[in-house]
């Protein structure tokens, strides 16, 4: 075998077990290589292959390297995902500001027939938003306090699991305020008759409804929460999840070398003779 | 037991100076006489941990080599939280000695 294509083989096994984080993996390839050429260059003597083959076998199995860093990436990327929360309702409440003001200095009015209705819209947005607003604080303010742990065990999954559930409930009373901000615009942009300035609130409305579904929709959110759900549901998320390599990653990761999940669960069988018989090993 | 202890190891391995990851591993290997046999690739994490919960610092520069080269360093943080584990072992370190030493003594007054 060629000397290169040594290190190579082990630099890419280790590059896919880390796939899960595109930007570690990339990083922690290039300090690798560098520690495997320096090793190598540290070793007397003329054996080049055998030296590059023992530090390899010094440096460990990139599984176990990879189990390592994947406590590590998720508390990453749960207070990235955190971060996106407090911006998403940053950017929803100016949206939200801005076509108020709006409405004050075009004077739009409404007629009375619609007064009460949007008395009654206004009232569920502002406390849905209030709502959305502690729970994305709490949430951001929880996920940036948790300490980073060098595994994935039991507590810190239970952590993370909370994080996940303080991130849909933001979003729930976050969908209520931006669907009665859809009904409240609607109802003014038709009272107006639908004027040039009407694109104004329109495409703050757009914008509220993209942010809100970057809060709803994003990938890392997602991922995030199938992992949470580990071990429970090991097996199953990484299936229901499709597509997401990331998944399958840390549920292989976990299942062989996490040490608080039993190496005698079953991976086969309904999900809930699964989730028993998981439950039922759990120490 | 050295499981538990990775963390203070590689910040007293930072605290002579900016290291890369190998250089870090051979400051350990050389500071504790070969006494750990730790695989390598588990320093890099753990660099990697301290860094996220900004005990280091951490760089790329170019090594004579001409290789890209990852090099760490302890931050004000870290040279705090290092003062603190050594304060911690000194005194675990001290319990340990008199608890040994005093058991060794009363195990041989029983003897006699």
């Amino acid at each position: 075998m060629p000397q290169s294509s040594i290190f190579d083989d082990y630099l890419d096994r280790l590059t896919r077990e880390l796939s899960f984080d595109v930007a570690l993996s990339r990083r922690v390839r290039q300090e690798v290589e560098d520690h495997l050429l320096e090793a190598v260059a540290a070793e007397p003597g003329d054996a080049l292959i055998e030296a590059q083959y023992r530090a390899i076998r010094n440096f460990g199995d990139p599984r176990d390297i990879a189990s390592q860093y994947a406590a590590l990436s998720l508390l990453k990327q749960a207070r990235r995902v955190g971060t996106v929360v407090v911006l998403v309702i940053a950017g929803i409440f100016i949206a939200m500001k801005g076509r108020g003001a709006w409405y004050d200095v075009m004077q739009w009015g409404l007629s009375p027939d619609l007064r009460d209705i949007v008395k009654i819209g206004l009232l569920i947005d502002r406390y849905a938003f209030m709502v959305t607003l502690a729970i994305g604080v709490v949430g951001w303010a929880y996920i940036g306090s948790r300490p980073v742990s060098a595994t994935c065990h039991a507590a810190y999954r239970d952590q993370l699991k909370r994080c996940l559930l303080l991130c849909i409930a933001a979003a729930v009373p976050l969908i209520a305020s931006v669907v009665t901000d859809v009904i409240l615009t609607g109802l003014r942009v038709f009272e107006a008759r639908l004027p040039p300035s009407a694109l104004v609130p329109l495409l703050s409305m757009a914008a509220e409804i993209a942010l809100a579904g970057v809060h709803c929709c994003r990938r890392p959110a997602r991922k995030l929460g199938a992992e949470a759900a580990l071990p429970a549901s090991i097996a199953s998320s990484a299936n229901r999840i499709r597509g997401s390599r990331q998944i399958q990653h840390f549920s292989r990761l976990s299942r062989t070398t996490s040490p608080d999940y039993p190496a005698r669960c079953p991976l086969s069988g309904s999900p809930e003779k699964r989730f028993r018989a998981i439950q039922q090993a759990r120490p | 037991m050295l499981k538990g202890h990775l963390d203070m190891i590689v910040l007293a391995a930072l605290a002579t100076g900016p290291a890369h990851g190998y250089a870090v591993i051979q400051e350990i290997h050389r500071r504790s006489g070969g006494a750990f046999e730790l695989p390598e690739g588990t320093i890099y994490p753990a660099l990697h941990r301290l860094e996220q919960m900004g005990l280091l610092d951490s760089r790329w520069t170019t090594a004579e080599s001409g290789r890209r080269r990852r090099v760490y360093a302890l931050t004000k943080r870290g040279t705090r939280a290092l003062t603190d584990h050594r304060a911690v072992w000194q005194r675990f370190s001290d319990a340990i000695g008199g608890l040994i030493g005093q058991t060794s003594h009363a195990t041989v007054q029983h003897i006699r």
